[in-house]
């Protein structure tokens, strides 16, 4: 991306400087085309403009590429006679170099005057110390060249008198920017928090209503639309309750377990043997159990993958049950693990050793088994 | 009437009394005694202004405090009414008592409604005429005009300081008519008049802006005492114009012209220290010294004020490094250069005031300090340059303003930068919006400064959401009903089209041929048997748009067409009010007309459809805001992270607050009549969240119509209030004479006695309480709410 110069950056502070550099800037004032090589933005649409903060002349990466790819060479513009080295060259940050070349000034300046209030005995004196940071800041930055000397002395003499008290600022302002960028950054990681909670509040509501939605069709259409569950369904249907209504239905829960305790018990009756079970209708498997041996289903049991059509409509439509879909997906996986064909090859090839004709025989038994498991 | 109200002498210029405006006086007197705030809600139409005004000025003239009193409203129109009914009521006061008491009521509104300058008043915008008038008015111009220089000045202005200060015109109610007259006829500014004789008025009524807005808060109403009752009217929307007074906008134009402001500024500088060195010289002492403001005399000239609220006033000198003029321009600069550099970037930004200060001082060694008293800095620079052509300042003043704010605030403030004006657009255009997120922040000083705030509107339902919002302690929440004679309103929600389809303007129908077909019946079927005016409320522009050429496309606007006049509400002003002109003049004589306008536009607030301008509302969906916008979902986030206010609550309360801002609109008093109809299907679940004396006229029987029903209930209706109706026959119900009064206060001094003895006799077992706590579920949103901001977040 390009940093343009605004027509008419051209300040009174460049004016003012006889400098070499501070006249040239002036001379910036095109933004689409590179002054060297007087290439437009219509012919390069990512033309760069990059500058050395030895002169603060902008040209385009092309250019800086062209000219100081050799070494150290002198500054193309006319007039201008320092050496540049392409590792000087960097993009602007602002638009106006002139500020630009201010910002780099004050951030000399700042590393030498980084006094805080604190130093100081009274407010005024630190405002009279501001005053004068700023005045040696606008020394150098737009003074003549007497000035700027002079203010290049006093900022020398400054670090040379001051060199302790400038490296504990410098550490405590370090310090004090960190816990401010740390601090920042907890705020908005509490921020992203508490909008995620906010998310999964709304989505956990959501879920909790088309389930008592689902619970009143299913107790409708199992005819027993109590009174009791209806005034458990209004206090879920609440909003902003979720917490309250969880206490709820814990709260049934334990009188239902109380319930199950408290139920009219005398003491020393002998628990009633089970009645001996019915002669069941008839099995057409002959008492084959189906429950898997290998793995157990547990109710509710989910995949990320899934989940989202737990609140499908499509998926949930009457008479069908979702954990079906689990139990078939499990079965399927396991359809078959556990048969190693190898083993049963052998006792297929024992028997076959025995006897030959039995073959067909051994191999639907192979298969039988494979449909038990 | 003359009557009283515990110990205090009421009295109230007409000869009869609504039962309502009583209970109000009675719950506004026991505010006023206990100090302190209140929300009040009483349908429209039923004389609230006179009801406030009778009593506070009874108030003030009766107790030894006379605390004044400011009466804050929305618009000029009913700043003039409020002070014609002022006068009224001083007249029949001053009838009664036999003499005139010492009294004075004044308006205050922009310099461009009360200038009388031959050329200066003639300027269109109203910055111009403030810019004009500063530069012929300020102190350095007289100053010049002593020494003799040739300078223009303004004669209305200077003839003031003829005057006794204290007495720039003589007791009673100046309406704004009045005050511009009597500033022709004595030559006098009628604007500075009104400035300057505020500390000695009893009433001042003026626009909320000039309490709520820190910006002109400061300069207009410091000087007023803490007793003062502050009063808001038609205060529903209040917590949006906190907002708007502390939000800015700035784009890559007002920056350039800022830079080009800070040139000028230091080209002026620079002349000045040629011509000048002193005057620069004391400012600086000024500074140095910290003392605030350059002059203390005459602040009401001053360019702007510090747009930081009172109580965070910078008490102590301005920072070192921006004493100095030319310090400060370099500053400046700096400053606007680095927004620059920000809006060159290409992707949306949000960020809050302290990163971006890290940012900011990370890359241009700008402190905060110095940040902070950059508007106040900038309006002394401006006056010792003597600056009159101010108006060219006007972007430097903006950002200023926004870096003082960003620097004082950290909380509540968002910055948000926006490249592209929309989602499409290619070409960037962009905006950094540094948007107040909490309504509580510019109305705090209100209520820190005045012991008793009245909040009061029409339509302010739910109560207890103000006072969330606004963070303050009510003493008395109250929302009355409205009695009447005989069922003068009727409202409806419509659910369903005449084939049973559901009506619905949710996002993911709107579009849908037999929904737009099924509200084009519902206008053409209300159309026929409305007699007179019709107003149509739509929820945006854009729906509007798309929904008319539909409807053009099926022919239903021919058949509209056959029975009505057709106006459409557009964003233009002046389109929208000859549209307005027209359907009045076509209500008055012939068949009368249908009016398509939007819920949130002109027309939906502050336009009265009294009468036969107005004898049907149409509400088609309900006006939800714009919910993609990034601000509203920063506000939103705030909210509920600050005040525990869920987004659909607000998006919920919002979107009825305007709803029944435009049902609000037909009725206008009691011998009005009008059909109201919310056509949605949404409107059913949030019956509970329209004011209660709307809710309390709906029956259940006119819930969930579909159109051919709610158009022959709507038969029944207007062919009852087709009967006669005497003013006699409200007489006891609906409006009470002397007798009535006595006896209903009679009737409640005899409760409070026997609730007294009851007391006494049980100590043990107190009352019940009955207070209703059970409105928590009242915004509950339905799922197609939901479903539909799902669908719009998504979308973007």
């Amino acid at each position: 991306m390009s940093r343009r110069a605004p027509p008419g950056a051209r300040t009174a502070a460049a004016a003012s400087s006889g400098s070499t550099s501070s006249s040239a800037l002036a001379a910036i004032n095109t933004e689409d085309m590179c002054p060297v090589c007087k290439t437009i933005r219509y012919l390069n649409k990512d033309m760069e403009f990059l500058i050395n903060p030895e002169c603060y002349h902008s040209m385009c990466s092309n250019c800086v590429n062209r000219l100081f790819n050799d070494g150290p060479n002198q500054c193309p513009y006319a007039g201008c006679h320092r050496t540049l080295r392409r590792k000087g060259f960097r993009s602007a940050f602002f638009g106006d170099l002139a500020v630009e070349r201010e910002v780099d000034i004050r951030r000399r300046v700042a590393a030498v005057f980084n006094q805080v209030e604190d130093d100081f005995e009274t407010l005024r004196d630190y405002n009279n110390y501001l005053q004068m940071v700023e005045d040696l800041t606008f020394d150098l930055v737009s003074g003549t060249d007497a000035q700027r000397r002079a203010a290049e002395a006093t900022l020398q003499q400054w670090e040379a008198e001051h060199k302790a008290d400038i490296e504990r600022n410098r550490k405590a302002g370090k310090e004090a920017d960190e816990q401010s960028r740390r601090r920042l950054a907890a705020e908005r990681e509490a921020a992203r928090q508490r909008r995620f909670e906010a998310l999964r509040e709304a989505e956990e509501e959501k879920r909790e209503r088309a389930r008592s939605r689902e619970e009143e069709l299913d107790s409708l259409a199992q005819g027993e639309a109590g009174a009791a569950g209806g005034a458990q369904r209004v206090q879920l249907k609440k909003r902003g309750q979720a917490a309250a209504s969880r206490a709820v239905e814990a709260a049934v829960k334990s009188d239902v377990a109380a319930a199950d305790v408290g139920r009219l018990s005398i003491r020393g009756l002998k628990e009633k043997k089970k009645a001996p079970p019915p002669d069941g209708p008839y099995d057409p498997f002959g008492g084959l159990d189906f429950m898997p041996s290998r793995y157990k289903l547990r109710p509710g049991l989910t995949h990320p993958g899934v989940e989202k059509y737990k609140v499908d409509p499509a998926h949930i439509t009457g008479g069908y049950n979702f954990d079906e879909y689990a139990a078939r997906a499990m079965f399927e996986a396991f359809a078959g693990l556990g048969v190693f064909i190898e083993d049963e090859k052998e006792v297929g090839i024992g028997l076959s050793a025995g006897e030959v004709a039995t073959m067909s025989a051994g191999i639907a038994a192979v298969g039988d088994k494979m449909e038990l498991d | 009437m003359e009557f009283n109200i515990d110990d205090l002498p009421v009295l109230f210029p007409y000869p009869r009394i609504y039962p309502e405006q009583y209970a109000y006086m009675v719950d506004l007197k026991k505010t006023l005694d206990a100090g302190g705030n209140c929300v009040l809600e009483m349908p429209s139409g039923t004389g609230k202004t006179v009801t406030l005004l009778s009593l506070i000025v009874a108030y003030q003239q009766y107790y030894p405090s006379h605390r004044k009193l400011i009466y804050c409203s929305r618009t000029m129109s009913e700043i003039e009414k409020a002070l014609v009914e002022l006068k009224a009521l001083m007249k029949f006061r001053a009838q009664r008592l036999g003499y005139e008491e010492e009294f004075r009521g004044l308006g205050l509104t922009s310099r461009k409604n009360l200038c009388l300058h031959p050329s200066v008043k003639r300027e269109k915008s109203g910055n111009v005429v403030d810019a004009r008038c500063r530069s012929l008015t300020a102190g350095f111009v007289k100053e010049k005009k002593e020494k003799g220089e040739e300078v223009e000045v303004c004669v209305y202005h200077d003839n003031l300081d003829l005057l006794e200060p204290h007495n720039l015109v003589p007791n009673g109610v100046w309406t704004l008519d009045g005050l511009l007259r009597y500033g022709e006829q004595h030559k006098q500014c009628p604007y500075f008049t009104a400035r300057r004789m505020m500390q000695y008025c009893n009433v001042i009524i003026y626009s909320y802006h000039y309490l709520l807005d820190p910006k002109i808060a400061e300069r207009v109403s410091k000087d007023l005492s803490k007793d003062c009752i502050v009063v808001f009217d038609e205060a529903h929307n209040i917590d949006n114009v906190c907002i708007e007074s502390l939000s800015t906008d700035i784009t890559e134009d007002s920056l350039r012209k800022a830079t080009r402001g800070a040139q000028n500024l230091e080209n002026r500088i620079s002349e000045m220290r040629d011509s000048d060195q002193q005057k620069l010289q004391d400012e600086y002492e000024k500074l140095v010294e910290g003392l605030r403001g350059a002059d203390d005399g005459r602040q009401e000239d001053s360019f702007m004020a510090n747009p930081t609220l009172p109580d965070d006033l910078l008490k102590e000198a301005v920072p070192g490094n921006i004493r100095r003029a030319e310090h400060f321009v370099a500053f400046l600069r700096r400053f606007i250069e680095y927004l620059k550099t920000r809006m060159k970037v290409r992707q949306v930004i949000s960020e809050t005031p302290p990163s971006f200060l890290a940012h900011l001082k990370e890359h241009t060694f700008i402190e905060k300090k110095p940040l902070r008293f950059c508007a106040e800095r900038l309006t002394s620079l401006v006056r010792t340059l003597e600056l009159t052509n101010i108006e060219d300042y006007q972007p430097l003043q903006e950002v200023a303003t926004f870096a003082t704010l960003v620097a004082t605030y950290e909380k509540g403030f968002l910055l948000i930068l926006e490249p592209y004006e929309s989602d499409t657009a290619e070409v960037p255009n962009p905006v950094l919006h540094f948007t107040c997120l909490d309504a509580a922040i510019a109305i705090k000083p209100v209520f820190d400064r005045f012991s008793s705030v009245i909040i009061t509107s029409g339509t302010i339902s739910p109560l207890e959401m103000y006072p969330k919002m606004l963070d303050f302690p009510t003493v008395v929440q109250e929302s009355y009903s409205m009695t009447l004679a005989r069922r003068s309103f009727l409202p409806m929600i419509v659910t369903r089209g005449s084939d049973q389809a559901s009506i619905s303007t949710s996002f993911q129908v709107r579009n849908e041929p037999s929904v737009v077909r099924n509200y084009g019946n519902l206008l053409t079927e209300f159309a026929k048997i409305t007699p007179d005016g019709m107003v149509v409320f739509f929820p945006s522009y854009l729906y509007m748009e798309s929904i008319i050429s539909m409807w053009q496309g099926m022919g239903i606007l021919d058949e509209v067409w056959k029975y009505k006049l057709i106006l459409v509400e557009t964003p233009d002003a002046q389109e929208t009010s000859l549209a307005l002109e027209t359907y009045r003049t076509a209500c008055c004589n012939g068949r009368g007309a249908v009016l398509l306008c939007v819920a949130r536009g002109k027309v939906s607030e502050g336009i009265d459809f009294d009468h036969q301008y107005g004898r049907t509302v149409l509400c088609i969906g309900v006006p939800f805001q714009y919910t993609e916008s990034r601000i509203l979902k920063a506000r939103l986030e705030f909210l509920r992270e600050t005040y525990r206010i869920r987004e659909n609550d607000f998006l919920s309360f919002d979107a009825m607050r305007h709803a029944a801002q435009c049902l609000g609109r037909v009725l206008r008093g009691k011998d009005d009549y009008g059909l109201m109809v919310l056509a949605d299907r949404r409107f059913q679940k949030k019956r509970n969240q329209l004011p209660k004396w709307i809710n309390q006229a709906l029956l259940d029987a006119d819930v969930n119509l579909s159109t051919d029903m709610a158009v022959s209930s709507a038969r029944r209706f207007l062919k009852t209030m087709a009967q006669p109706f005497r003013a006699k026959d409200q007489e006891g119900i609906s409006t009470w004479s002397m007798e009535d009064l006595k006896r209903h206060q009679q009737k409640m001094d005899e409760d409070r006695i026997k609730e007294l003895q009851a007391q006494e006799e049980g100590e043990s077992n107190p009352l019940p309480r009955t207070v209703d706590d059970g409105r928590e579920s009242d915004y509950e949103m339905d799922d197609d709410d939901e479903a539909e901001l799902m669908a719009l977040h998504n979308d973007g």
